[in-house]
C-alpha cells in the first residue's frame, strides 16, 4: 500500500483511521511520519473484517506494533487515543480489547462503542 | 365607535419573527397577516430550498413568482436540487431563474438523470457568487469546472460520481476557488481521475480537513492528496476499505458503503 507521509502536515491536530482490513501497517507507517507539535487525538476503527476471523501471525503482528507505536506517542505526545469499535460490523469489546492489550493493559486508551446518538443525522448521500 | 390599532415598530416586529424563524407553520400563518410582515417571513421561510425533479418546479416557481426581481430566491442561503434531468424549459428562462438565487451560500446537487444530450448542471456554472459549500452526489464527472466557478468556495464534497459520464472533457479550469475548508471525497469508482482534477486545480488546495472514503486501490492517490494539502491540514479522516465490506446499518459513511455495494460488479475494476 502507499504510504501515506504526514511529516509536512505540520498544523495536523487530530487523525482518525477506518480499517477495514485486519492488516494496519499501513496505519503504522503513517504514524511513524507525525511531526506536527499540534497533535492531540488519534481514533482508530477497526472494522469488519477485522473481527471476522482470529488474526494470522503476521497481521497480529501489525496490531502489535501499532500498539507499541501508540504508547510512545502517548508517552511522548500526551494524546487522547480511541478506539471505536461497531457492533454492526461484528465488532465487540472484548475483540478490540485484544487488538491494543498494551493499552487497554496500562489505561491509556478510550474503549468506545461506535453508537450515534438517536437523531443524529445520518447524511443523504 | 374608536378603531383600536396597534403599531409596531419594524425593528421590533423583526425581533419577533426572528423567533419564529424555526417554525415554518407559524411563519407561513404570519406571511399572510399584513403586507409589512411578508419580507421578514420570507426571509425564514425561504432560507432553506429544495428541489425535487427540476423540470416541473421550475415551471411551478416561475408561475408563481412571474417577476424574478420579486423572487423571495434572494432570501435562501441553503440549496438543494435533487433527481434532475436537463432542464428542457426555454435556456433564458432557466438562467435567469438560476441567478434569483443568488445569495445562496450552500449548495446540493444530486442524483441527477442523464438522458445524453445536455449537461443539466450547465445553469448552474457560477450561479452565485457567495457560495461557500458544494456538495456533489451522484452527479456526472463533469463537476470540477463547476467547482471552480463558485471564487469563494470553501468546502468541498464529492460523493459517488459517475466517471462514465465525463462532460468537462478534460478542460483544465484557468482559475480554482480558495478551498479553504473541508473537503469529502467518497468516491467508489474513479477515485485516481478525481483526485488528478483537483490536484489540477491552478491555485492549489488548501483544505484544514479532509475526509476520504476509498477502497484500497485508490490509497496512491489519497497519499497525494494529503501531500498536496499538508500545508494547510488539521484533521484527517481516511476509510480504507477492503473489497467486499459488509454494509452497517447506521454510521456516517454507511452511505458510501451502500453506494460501494451498490457497484460491486465493477469496483474491482482499478480506476
Amino acid at each position: 500500500m502507499f504510504p501515506l507521509d504526514l511529516s509536512k502536515a505540520t498544523k495536523l491536530k487530530d487523525l482518525t483511521f477506518l480499517c477495514s482490513s485486519s492488516n494496519v501497517r499501513w496505519v503504522t507507517t503513517a504514524l511513524q511520519t507525525v511531526e506536527s507539535k499540534h497533535f492531540h487525538h488519534i481514533a482508530i476503527h477497526p472494522y469488519a473484517a477485522v473481527f471476522r476471523s482470529p488474526p494470522e501471525e503476521t497481521v497480529h503482528s501489525t496490531w502489535q506494533d501499532l500498539d507499541q507505536l501508540l504508547v510512545r506517542f502517548w508517552t511522548s505526545h500526551s494524546i487522547r487515543i480511541r478506539l471505536v469499535y461497531w457492533p454492526d460490523g461484528g465488532g465487540t469489546r472484548d475483540h478490540a480489547s485484544s487488538l491494543l492489550p498494551e493499552l487497554i493493559r496500562r489505561g491509556l486508551i478510550d474503549l468506545v462503542e461506535h453508537n450515534p446518538a438517536p437523531g443524529t443525522r445520518i447524511r443523504m448521500w | 365607535m374608536a378603531t383600536m390599532s396597534c403599531f409596531l415598530p419594524p425593528e421590533i416586529l423583526d425581533l419577533i419573527i426572528d423567533q419564529l424563524h424555526d417554525e415554518p407553520a407559524t411563519l407561513k400563518s404570519c406571511c399572510v397577516v399584513s403586507k409589512p410582515w411578508i419580507p421578514r417571513t420570507r426571509r425564514h421561510l425561504f432560507a432553506r430550498v429544495e428541489f425535487d425533479a427540476l423540470e416541473h418546479l421550475i415551471e411551478s416557481w416561475m408561475k408563481i413568482f412571474p417577476d424574478p426581481s420579486n423572487s423571495p430566491a434572494h432570501h435562501t442561503r441553503s440549496l438543494s436540487i435533487r433527481s434532475f434531468p436537463a432542464v428542457t424549459t426555454a435556456d433564458a428562462d432557466v438562467a435567469i431563474w438560476v441567478r434569483t438565487f443568488r445569495n445562496v451560500v450552500d449548495v446540493h446537487f444530486g442524483d441527477l438523470i442523464w438522458t445524453g444530450q445536455h449537461d443539466p448542471l450547465t445553469p448552474f456554472y457560477g450561479f452565485s457568487h457567495t457560495v461557500r459549500s458544494l456538495r456533489l452526489t451522484s452527479t456526472t464527472f463533469g463537476v470540477f469546472n463547476l467547482i471552480c466557478s463558485f471564487p469563494l468556495l470553501e468546502d468541498l464534497a464529492l460523493v459517488s460520481l459517475r466517471p462514465e459520464i465525463d462532460t468537462d472533457g478534460g478542460r483544465a479550469p484557468l482559475t480554482s476557488p480558495k478551498l479553504t475548508g473541508s473537503l469529502e471525497l467518497s468516491v467508489v469508482r474513479g477515485i485516481r481521475s478525481a483526485v488528478r482534477r483537483l490536484l489540477d486545480f491552478p491555485d492549489g488546495l488548501r483544505f484544514s480537513k479532509v475526509e476520504v472514503c476509498c477502497h484500497r486501490v485508490g490509497f496512491e492517490p489519497v497519499a497525494d492528496l494529503v501531500s498536496k494539502c499538508s500545508g494547510s491540514l488539521e484533521s484527517l479522516n481516511i476509510y480504507s476499505l477492503a473489497m467486499g465490506t459488509p454494509v452497517p446499518s447506521t454510521s456516517p459513511i454507511d452511505q458510501y458503503l451502500t453506494a460501494a455495494h451498490r457497484h460491486r460488479d465493477v469496483q474491482h475494476v482499478p480506476p
